[in-house]
């Protein structure tokens, strides 16, 4: 130690480092506003596009039609987004058929059940469900899933069905609803189960009645973003669904009250939102055509319906959250 | 006395049939989405490498080269007798097993497609044990030393191929003047400020890099003669490469002769690159892959070497290559028929086809590569800035609180949007307004960044967030500014976890199709892109392409092969991902 390393230089606060200073700090708000701007171009590009379309096609026939033809071999366009939604509804309550009961089972599980051990390997293998790309399950169900159901359960299957691609939609959320589930029952404090116990109930009752009831905000927030997250989805229903966008068939009962048999619309061809943006997105880019155009009016469809899903399952684990 | 053991008391039955049966229903519930995955991807497997057509001989001859001397490594390194007495009893017991209930199955149930008992045991007995071997010897010396090394090598090749792959796209001759004029004499500066500390000399060394860059993209049309790709790669990679292994050995302070064997072996390999022929890769770039892997494992070697035990884990590679030698021996002599492979070296390495036996992966390899070297760069620059700011610079009050609070809420609702609306961001952006072009590389990088831009930032933040605040306070007070804090302490700290973060959603980002399709990226090339303006297909969109396919040898081969391929690639960046994490947990 010199004794000129002991005065301080405290006057070296200069202009330039100043300037360096705020500098790099604009260099990261701008990194930030990015994530915003991509939020303000998603919104200005469908919005763009989707208006041009809408006042060539009355909002009304979109919501309300019921044929779906964007490439016309002879006949008009037709643009009713219906037999379109009653795909993705079909989709979407298959899949949670599997995804919500499991999920919360597993999450029960993992978090009253399973041991120390156990949970640090179930973890971690049950994300490799969300791991996996999608297009790859949708491989799976149109290869190996169909054939194994029509080989076994359903003679009758499609080769393009609903049921598979739902199958395998349902297995992909699994972990999102175990891993948002599980956080909130974890979160249940252990006084609330000491309690339990102390009244003669058994694990059993303690997990049902108390912890799932307890921590239930949670999991029906879950479930909206596995809902949401389902009917986003794209490559499995691409693959293994097919592309028709038929209305179901209304069938009568005896007494003359009409009916759909999910037969139906399960075991054979539909189309979702998602899969008639890509049939027309593989026909044409360019732009300036009536068919491109709805495509952005499917896509606002689909960004307001997930937004609104996502707000709202916010809004429940917030606001229903039980304080500890 | 018989009201004391009636389980019928006041309380109420106590049923502790339905507590148990919940408990299995649970279980059964948490492992049946593994299972079935499981399941699925046995069958991908099968298909993928023709086992079904494997003969048991086949099968037999690799089990007992490959698989058996692996597990004794293994057993071997844990040393322990009660557990390799326990591993030979799965082994033993398992295939028993198997064999009597698989055919029990069979003759009850019904004859299950694809399958026989042999490939039942290699996947449900065989497989789970090399996992729980390799488990449990990567935690003792030697098993460490050996994978150690493995992994270097195969992790060296890997990068030294994906490097090569990202210079297709480049102007070689540009890279060559760029970095001989700029690239060097910054890198000169910016060493030479290091040793003497001077000031300005992190300016300078950027002023003449930019400088540098300039003059190269002038001098570029005018100059005529260039060397050859080949010591273009050696010069700008090679050299490099060597000098820094050396570096690295010199920096843990080896011996004057451990340096120089280090740097030279790398600059020798890279240079015998040169020669090195391969149908896949450019012309000269074999410089980069041999520099690569040989500079990994000359690093490796230098600290393995002086380590108290488990050198003769350095013995693993040969035990492996031996055993496929004489696998691949035994099967010539003997005469025994090879199943028909349809994930092989020519898949990987050759352009799709209209036929299912010539059909390859090669141009969608490249593709995927190109672009995800280029989402890596401007997602990890993307997200690491996003979330200094967030973590860093803000405010729980004010002007800049509300800003922050706003983006957090932003990139929460970014992240549960649906990947083909990010499509048409990338349609209706980049390829139509902008002009970026349909299905090139500049836009589908740029949608796919966008894509997993939340993910990087959330976990760039964690890890932002598991830095200790001491260590920033102790910065502060040694009279540091916020971004000298931020550069020398908090980001090195953080570093593995946003490496981490990053690496993961890079894995989302190379298995998306459906912005790919939007944005209008080719579902078959034949020959690998020329430029990043150029119409690039990606190994998700090869695999869509060909499941429409019709005919049997592409829904069970080519396309089981390219599910593989993308699976391992996979596989590989999780596992990358996960051995980091794990490395920076230990040295906490």
């Amino acid at each position: 130690m010199s004794d000129a390393d002991v005065t301080a230089d405290l006057q070296r606060s200069s202009g330039l480092s100043r300037l360096k200073e705020s500098g790099y700090a604009g260099v990261f708000l701008t990194c930030a506003a990015i994530t915003l701007l991509t939020t303000v171009a998603i919104i200005g590009t469908l919005l763009s596009d989707a208006l041009f379309f809408f006042s060539e096609v009355p909002i009304t026939e979109f919501l309300l039609g019921t044929n779906w033809s964007p490439n016309p071999r002879g006949e008009g366009l037709s643009f009713g987004i219906v037999p379109l939604v009653i795909g993705t509804i079909t989709v979407t309550i298959t899949a949670a058929f599997i995804a919500l009961p499991v999920g919360t089972l597993t999450a029960i599980y993992l978090s009253e059940y399973a041991t120390k051990q156990v949970r640090a390997i179930l973890k971690p293998l049950l994300e490799i469900l969300a791991g996996i790309p999608t297009v790859v399950y949708g491989y799976f169900a149109l290869v190996y899933v169909t054939p194994a159901l029509q080989a076994t359960l359903f003679p009758d299957l499609g080769t393009f069905n609903a049921l598979s691609a739902s199958l395998m939609i349902g297995i992909m959320t699994i972990p999102m609803v175990s891993s948002i589930s599980e956080d909130a029952m974890s979160a249940v404090p252990d006084s609330l189960r000491q309690a339990g116990y102390g009244l003669g109930a058994t694990k059993y009752e303690v997990s049902t009645s108390v912890v799932v009831p307890a921590s239930l905000s949670g999991i029906v927030s879950s479930y909206i973003l596995a809902v949401s997250r389902a009917i986003g989805e794209t490559m499995i229903v691409v693959v293994a669904m097919g592309s028709q966008a038929n209305m179901p068939q209304i069938r009568e009962t005896i007494l003359g009250i009409p009916y759909i048999n999910p037969g139906d619309v399960l075991f054979e061809s539909g189309m979702t939102i998602t899969v008639s943006m890509v049939q027309i997105a593989g026909g044409d880019l360019t732009g300036g055509s009536l068919p491109y155009d709805s495509m952005f009016a499917l896509g606002l469809t689909l960004f307001v319906i997930t937004l609104i899903m996502n707000v709202l399952s916010d809004i429940i684990a917030q606001r229903y959250r039980e304080e500890y | 006395m018989a009201v004391e053991t009636d389980t019928e008391t006041e309380f109420g039955e106590v049923s502790r049939l339905r507590g148990a049966i919940f408990e299995y229903v649970s279980l059964g519930a948490s492992v049946v989405g593994l299972l079935a995955l499981a399941a699925l991807l046995i069958y991908v497997f099968v298909d993928a490498f023709g086992l079904a057509t494997a003969s048991p001989a086949w099968l037999l001859t690799y089990f007992l080269t490959l698989v058996v001397p692996y597990i004794g490594f293994c057993l071997y390194s844990v040393g322990d007798r009660a557990f390799t007495r326990k591993v030979a009893l799965a082994l033993g017991g398992g295939l028993v097993v198997t064999a009597v209930g698989f055919t029990a199955i069979e003759t009850l149930v019904g004859t299950i497609p694809r399958l026989t008992w042999q490939l039942a045991y290699l996947f449900l007995v065989a497989t789970p044990t090399v996992a729980s071997v390799t488990f449990v010897a990567s935690r003792e010396p030697v098993g460490t030393v050996g994978f150690g090394l493995i992994g270097r090598l195969i992790g060296g090749a890997a990068l030294g191929c994906a490097v090569a792959v990202m210079f297709i796209v480049i102007d070689r001759p540009l890279w060559f003047l760029v970095y001989t004029l700029g690239v060097l004499p910054a890198v000169g500066v910016a060493a030479y400020g290091r040793r003497t500390d001077f000031e300005w000399t992190a300016v300078a060394a950027g002023v003449i890099g930019l400088v540098g860059f300039v003059v190269a993209t002038v001098l570029r049309p005018v100059v005529g003669i260039y060397p050859s790709d080949g010591l273009i790669y050696l010069w700008t990679l090679g050299i490099p490469l060597a000098v820094g292994a050396a570096g690295i050995v010199w920096l843990r302070e080896a011996s004057r002769k451990r340096v120089a064997a280090v740097g030279g072996s790398t600059l020798l390999a890279a240079a015998a690159g040169i020669l090195l022929g391969s149908s896949a890769l450019p012309n000269g770039s074999g410089v980069i892959v041999t520099g690569a892997t040989v500079a990994a494992i000359g690093v490796y070697l230098t600290e393995a070497v002086d380590a108290d035990a488990g050198r003769q884990g350095l013995l693993l590679p040969v035990l492996l290559a031996v055993g496929a030698l004489a696998g691949a021996a035994v099967v010539q002599l003997v005469g025994i028929t090879t199943p028909e492979m349809w994930l092989t070296p020519e898949y990987v390495t050759s352009a799709p086809s209209n036929t299912a036996a010539e059909a390859g992966l090669y141009p969608a390899i490249v593709g995927s590569i190109i672009i995800i070297g280029i989402v890596a760069v401007l997602s990890f620059v993307l997200g690491v800035g996003a979330a200094v700011f967030l973590e860093e610079y803000a405010a729980g009050t004010g002007l800049v609180g509300r800003i922050t609070r706003l983006f957090q809420i932003n990139i929460a609702n970014l992240a549960a949007v649906p990947s083909v609306v990010y499509g048409l961001l990338g349609l209706g952006l980049f390829a139509n307004l902008l002009g970026f072009g349909f299905g090139t590389a500049v836009t589908i990088a740029l949608t796919l960044s966008l894509l997993i831009l939340p993910i990087t930032v959330i976990s760039a933040q964690e890890a932002l967030r598991s830095v200790p605040d001491e260590l920033r306070q102790g910065s502060y007070a040694m009279g540091a500014t916020r971004w000298q804090t931020i550069k020398n302490v908090v980001l090195p700290e953080a570093m593995p976890g946003m490496l981490t973060g990053t690496i993961l959603a890079l894995g989302r980002a190379i298995g998306e199709t459906a912005p790919l399709i939007m944005v209008g990226a080719a579902t078959t090339v034949f020959s690998a892109p020329s430029g990043i303006w150029s119409r690039f297909s990606a190994m998700p969109m090869q695999i869509y392409a060909w499941a429409n396919f019709p005919q049997e040898e592409f829904r069970y081969g080519v396309v089981a092969a390219g599910v593989v391929t993308l699976l391992i690639v996979l596989l590989a960046m999780n596992g990358t991902a996960i051995i980091i994490r794990n490395r920076m947990e230990r040295e906490h």
